[in-house]
């Protein structure tokens, strides 16, 4: 267990070891169709696919499902709230306030549901080799793939020394909240600049001169996955047009 | 406050991506150049990423008895200098976007724009500006902090109005509406995330004074001459 939902549920998907590529192009292919096409049928019938293979094929656990889109869902209801409110002269509804809103959910939903499934069945350490390919330069990369690693073990420090702070009653009073959590933040900082010193120390002795070379490891492309993905993209659109 | 995914019309998406890409750009060119004259730094940075994410995890005290989050960027200005930080802000978005279902991917532009731009250059002048009026170091990353967090959200409203412009008043009653609606958070948060970056500061000027001088924080404190250490 990492401490983040979404990543342990992207290690032990059951589309874990599928080509990363081939997963992109799917989930990519989803994201655009959900803000390209029109919401009725588009970008629902994205957010149906979507959440379908999540949950049916990738076995993806629908309660980490269900918790990671609350926060989206909750920007998304106040913010297609305060788009169709109007304010000119007093406040009313904008004259197709229902239409608006409902494209503007369907559109997120259906974004949102895609770039989940990509979350949820495909760990950034997959991922980070992929942005080479796009060119970014290595260093970037490098320094991104870095950081995956490190927050893990800050976000346990975090966890542990909270944990402490409340045992201790640093979290008893609003007052004493404040300055635990200056301290908290202030540990964390400092344990990262030291786990940093000390991981740079060991690779110094281990001759670090040109980066952090690790062996990638190769997940082969499926030829039926993509014939299903090109197959599925063209029949949402086709729905789509014919429908919308 | 990150702009859901799918919650931009694909025209404006696009736009705040290639409003931010320069920014974004540039920073990837000064962490190439980092890491490739000084190899160990690259933990260095990565470590620095890994705090802003995490930072943002630390739940702040509130009065109205919910919680709320940092940002994170304002403080990593002051530390690490805004390009750097447009890079790692975008990574930290991006990282956010994949594992906690933050924000988006076509929304990662005018997102990255708003927290990672703008944000980290706001704050980053208003602290060079309260140190050049003779502020100490704890005021100044206070008022960083404030105007970063302020700038952030500000940016983020104006985008939502500009996609969103109102049906009678157009963009300026679009963006009292934004503004209005998230002030209820945001307001509350950049003066918490000031308060807090206030106490960070405050013990890392005992903890970690060394770090916080070599990042030209602070002054070094001179050496005790010979004469003073047998006093």
């Amino acid at each position: 267990m990492s401490g983040l939902a979404v990543d342990d549920a992207a290690w032990a998907s059951a589309w874990r070891r599928r080509s990363p590529g081939d997963k992109l192009l799917l989930c990519l292919g989803l994201v655009v169709c959900a803000l390209v096409l029109p919401a009725w049928p588009g970008s629902v019938l994205v957010a149906a696919v979507a959440v379908g293979l999540a949950l049916g094929p990738a076995r993806v656990p629908a309660r980490t499902f269900g918790r990671a889109v609350r926060w989206p869902l909750a920007f998304v209801a106040v913010g297609a709230l305060t788009a169709v409110v109007s304010v000119d002269g007093g406040l009313g509804w904008a004259p197709d306030a229902a239409a608006r809103a409902g494209s503007l959910v369907g559109h997120s939903l259906g974004g949102g549901a895609a770039v989940l499934l990509l979350a949820t069945t495909t760990p950034m350490a997959d991922l980070l080799p992929a942005l080479r390919r796009l060119r970014v330069p290595a260093a970037v990369v490098e320094v991104a793939g870095v950081t995956y690693r490190l927050l893990f073990v800050l976000l346990e420090s975090l966890s542990t020394i909270r944990e402490a702070q409340t045992a201790r009653m640093g979290h008893s009073t609003w007052r004493r909240s404040w300055r635990s959590s200056g301290l908290l933040a202030a540990a964390v900082l400092t344990r990262s600049w030291d786990r940093a010193r000390r991981m740079q120390e060991g690779l110094a002795g281990r001759g670090l001169e040109t980066g952090l070379r690790v062996l990638p490891e190769v997940l082969p492309s499926s030829r039926l996955f993509l014939a299903a993905t090109g197959a599925g993209l063209a029949g949402i659109v086709s729905a789509s047009l014919v429908v919308a | 406050m990150h702009i859901a995914e799918g919650f931009l019309p694909p025209l404006h998406a696009v736009g705040w991506t290639v409003a931010a890409a320069p920014f974004v750009v540039h920073g990837a060119r000064a962490v190439a150049k980092e890491v490739r004259e000084r190899p160990e730094n690259t933990l260095l940075l990565g470590a620095a990423g890994a705090f802003t994410f995490v930072l943002s995890a630390i739940k702040l005290p509130s009065v109205t008895g919910s919680s709320s989050h940092p940002t994170g960027t304002g403080a990593g200005a002051v530390l690490f200098r805004p390009p750097v930080m447009a890079l790692l802000g975008t990574v930290v978005l991006l990282f956010q976007a994949l594992l906690l279902a933050h924000g988006g991917l076509t929304t990662l532009g005018a997102n990255a724009f708003a927290f990672a731009v703008v944000g980290p250059w706001a704050g980053y002048a208003a602290y060079r500006l309260t140190r050049a009026c003779g502020g100490g170091l704890l005021p100044g990353v206070f008022v960083a902090l404030v105007v970063a967090d302020l700038a952030t959200y500000l940016t983020t409203s104006v985008q939502l109005a500009l996609a969103f412009p109102d049906a009678g008043s157009g963009l300026a009653g679009a963006l009292v509406k934004f503004l209005g609606v998230f002030a209820v958070t945001q307001i509350p948060l950049a003066i918490g995330e000031g308060l807090l970056g206030v106490l960070l500061f405050r013990v890392l000027t005992v903890n970690a004074r060394p770090e916080l001088e070599r990042l030209g924080l602070l002054r070094p404190v001179a050496e005790p001459t010979a004469q003073e250490e047998v006093r």
